[in-house]
């Protein structure tokens, strides 16, 4: 056996570090998903596909990513996530349009640190607080910030802050300038290219920091916390710090996604960044992706952002296309879109083998139907006609 | 000065009282279903554009007010027209309920933001469908203001803000009146309370969860409903402010109780319009609510009436 490969239950595993072994299959499957984010500039280019909107969806999923690790592990729902993603894009706004930095580099170092220090102020607040609480401070929070900013000179109001400076778009680590002068690509579609390829290396090496964080000691305490937040106290876990310290990481996911969102959209307004129902789209990515998955929330980032931004291309009425598609993820997929599609193939393979199984779906959907229909009835003749 | 403090804290008793009437709604609903309605924003805007639809016909039915007291009996039929409109929301609500809501009481909190957050985009559009994507205005506002209230105390405001501030207090009373009076309210807070004694004792938990979540529906409808006869339209993005200002309402007052509501509405609604007519902040004046919230759960994180399930 060499370094990389261990044998484990009579099956090879590849072990690209240490902790993190995968079968041939993920392995095919984690090939695969890397290869499509770096083909993603090339499929787009050959099919309808835009180019932009998943370029967001993977930054919004990104943020989701952040949020799933408060939600899955310590049971948090925050409904304020917003505030670091915006906080990440008011970042980079403010540097270029107000200091003049036009380094990405720095911008994006500016984004994390901006957001970091919002979500170690706000996690230090929020830390002691469970379930709707917790969520409803977090929004608190996210909306004051939206109203500061709304109503602020210093953020140009609504109209928001240009990411340019002297009309030139910040450079990224000289990489789109080299390309325009040695292959003479057009200045917009090198900039585009190398800021998506830099997020999605952003986004690889994030996803190995979460894994690496989720599978540390620290990562269990968390999971104890979320499970009971008494007991994990009385096995000796600092309870409310690692929450703070949590609560930061996550922000910090939003802090670097909102800074690479800026620098995509080179311009921010307060309203498709900090308003709260973006905070809401962040924690339904993640749930539409599937919560106990890794990276479901980008796959529910693009599924959500594709359908929001681009649906009202295709359908007059796209917000109602939108909820069918979330309430169809409630009722048919409940651990979401990624986290439902070990059950579904497993029902398909047992479907397939056994094909009197599909018979008896068929007859039990038809009773639960009946059965449904019959309760309907009689509570309309029970609303009616009263109870005798 | 006075006048204007006056005038100022008449505003604010306004706003306060159109975010009770939604917020009440949102906040029995909570309180006795455990669900946190993100489409309550909707059923709000649904009622506005149903009033429209409804007061314009009625109100077409009756001849131009000529006096004082042809004016009250205009107001008295546009009454009844919100009072109509919000009526269709209780079918509405029960639907909802029975064929949405029910199945995701036992699953984890998340899912019932991600269904109410689907049938928020699913209400949008179909409003869309209904009155398009223009705002819709019943232009009965200037009407309603030849209603004599503020005249008979010597200084003139519009009088179409006291009847809402007058609709607001009889809602809130009966409201108070129904769940500690009637045998039905009591059943409901009972269900609240203890959801399997009340099993056990007889009583339908199904039925009283759909009466809940329609009565929910009817309030925040004719709050919808009041706001769209005043003089802005009923427009499709209508719903969203009222729903994250609900949120703030039912927190400052505590989750569920309805007396904290009220209170909190009152607070909310006088200090937003306090902040910029009273103490000159107008930058602070969507911050105001939210900064308040912050306080009173970092000071006192169940609200000012906090129960939890029971309704006060």
């Amino acid at each position: 056996m060499s370094r990389f490969l261990v044998e484990r239950d009579g099956k090879t595993h590849f072990r690209p570090m240490k902790g993190l072994e995968l079968t041939a299959g993920q392995v095919v499957l984690t090939l695969l998903g890397i290869v499509a984010l770096f083909a993603v500039p090339d499929i787009t280019s050959a099919t309808a596909l835009s180019f932009s909107i998943i370029h967001q969806g993977i930054l919004f999923g990104l943020a989701a990513v952040g949020l799933n690790l408060l939600l899955r592990h310590t049971e948090l729902v925050s409904f304020g996530h917003a505030a670091f993603f915006g906080a990440g894009a008011y970042g980079v706004a403010v540097l270029s349009s107000h200091y003049e930095v036009s380094s990405g580099f720095l911008l994006l170092l500016g984004a994390i640190a901006v957001a970091t220090v919002l979500a170690l102020v706000i996690g230090y607040l929020v830390a002691g607080y469970l379930d709707i609480y917790f969520a409803l401070l977090t929004l608190a929070f996210n909306q004051v910030l939206f109203a500061f900013v709304l109503q602020s000179g210093y953020f140009n109001y609504n109209d928001g802050l240009s990411v340019r400076v002297g009309g030139d778009r910040p450079s990224l680590l000289g990489i789109d300038q080299w390309l325009v002068a040695t292959l003479g690509t057009d200045p917009i579609t090198a900039y585009n290219y190398t800021l998506y390829y830099l997020t999605v290396v952003i986004l690889l090496v994030m996803l190995v920091v979460t894994w690496k964080i989720v599978n540390s000691p620290f990562g269990r305490a968390l999971d104890a916390i979320g499970q009971d937040r008494t007991r994990a106290q009385f096995i000796g876990i600092p309870v409310d710090r690692y929450v703070w310290i949590a609560f930061t990481l996550s922000g910090i996911y939003g802090g670097i996604a909102g800074g690479l969102f800026a620098l995509l959209q080179l311009h921010v307004r307060p309203e498709p960044v900090l308003f709260v129902f973006v905070s809401g789209e962040i924690l339904f990515m993640a749930i539409l992706g599937g919560i106990g998955t890794l990276v479901g929330p980008i796959i529910g980032g693009i599924v959500l952002i594709y359908l929001l931004r681009l649906a009202r291309f295709y359908v007059e009425y796209y917000h109602a296309l939108t909820g069918i598609v979330l309430l169809l993820v409630v009722f048919v997929l409940p651990k979401g879109m990624l986290g439902t599609l070990p059950e579904i193939s497993a029902g398909l393979d047992r479907r397939r083998q056994d094909p009197t199984l599909l018979r008896d779906d068929v007859t039990t959907i038809g009773a639960s139907i009946r059965e449904r229909l019959y309760r309907a009835v009689s509570t309309v003749r029970i609303i009616i006609f009263g109870v005798k | 000065m006075v006048e204007s403090l006056v005038a100022h804290t008449l505003n604010g008793l306004y706003y306060g009282l159109i975010l009770f009437m939604i917020a009440s709604g949102m906040t029995i609903i909570f309180g006795v279903l455990g669900i946190l309605n993100l489409a309550h924003g909707e059923l709000y805007a649904l009622g506005a554009f149903l009033v429209f639809s409804i007061v314009g016909f009625l109100t077409g039915l009756v001849a131009e007010p000529t006096g004082h007291f042809t004016a009250i009996i205009f107001a008295v039929v546009v009454l009844l027209g919100s009072l109509a409109a919000a009526a269709v929301l209780l079918p509405v609500g029960a639907t909802l309920e029975a064929i949405f809501v029910r199945p995701i009481y036992e699953r984890e909190d998340v899912y019932q933001l991600l269904l109410t957050y689907a049938l928020l985009l699913i209400f949008i559009d179909v409003m869309k469908f209904g009155w398009g994507t223009s705002p819709v205005n019943t232009t009965v506002y200037s009407t309603l203001n030849e209603v004599p209230t503020t005249e008979l105390v010597g200084f003139s405001y519009p009088s179409y803000n006291i009847i809402v501030i007058l609709v607001g207090t009889v809602v809130f009373a009966w409201l108070v009146w129904f769940f500690d009076r009637t045998k039905t309210g009591r059943i409901v807070r009972a269900t609240a309370i203890n959801r399997e004694m009340s099993t056990a004792i007889g009583v339908s938990t199904d039925r009283t969860f759909t009466l809940v979540f329609a009565m929910g529906a009817f309030f925040a409808g004719f709050g919808g409903a009041m706001a769209s006869i005043g003089p802005g339209p009923a427009f499709l993005e209508m719903g969203l402010d009222p729903l994250v200002l609900s949120f703030v309402i039912i927190v400052i007052g505590g989750l569920g109780s309805l007396k904290g509501a009220f209170v909190a509405a009152i607070l909310v609604g006088v200090i937003s319009r306090w902040t910029v007519g009273v103490f000159n902040l107008p930058q602070l004046e969507l911050a105001a609510p939210f900064i308040l919230m912050a306080i009173i759960l970092l000071l006192k994180p169940e609200g000012l009436y906090g129960t939890w399930g029971e309704i006060e």
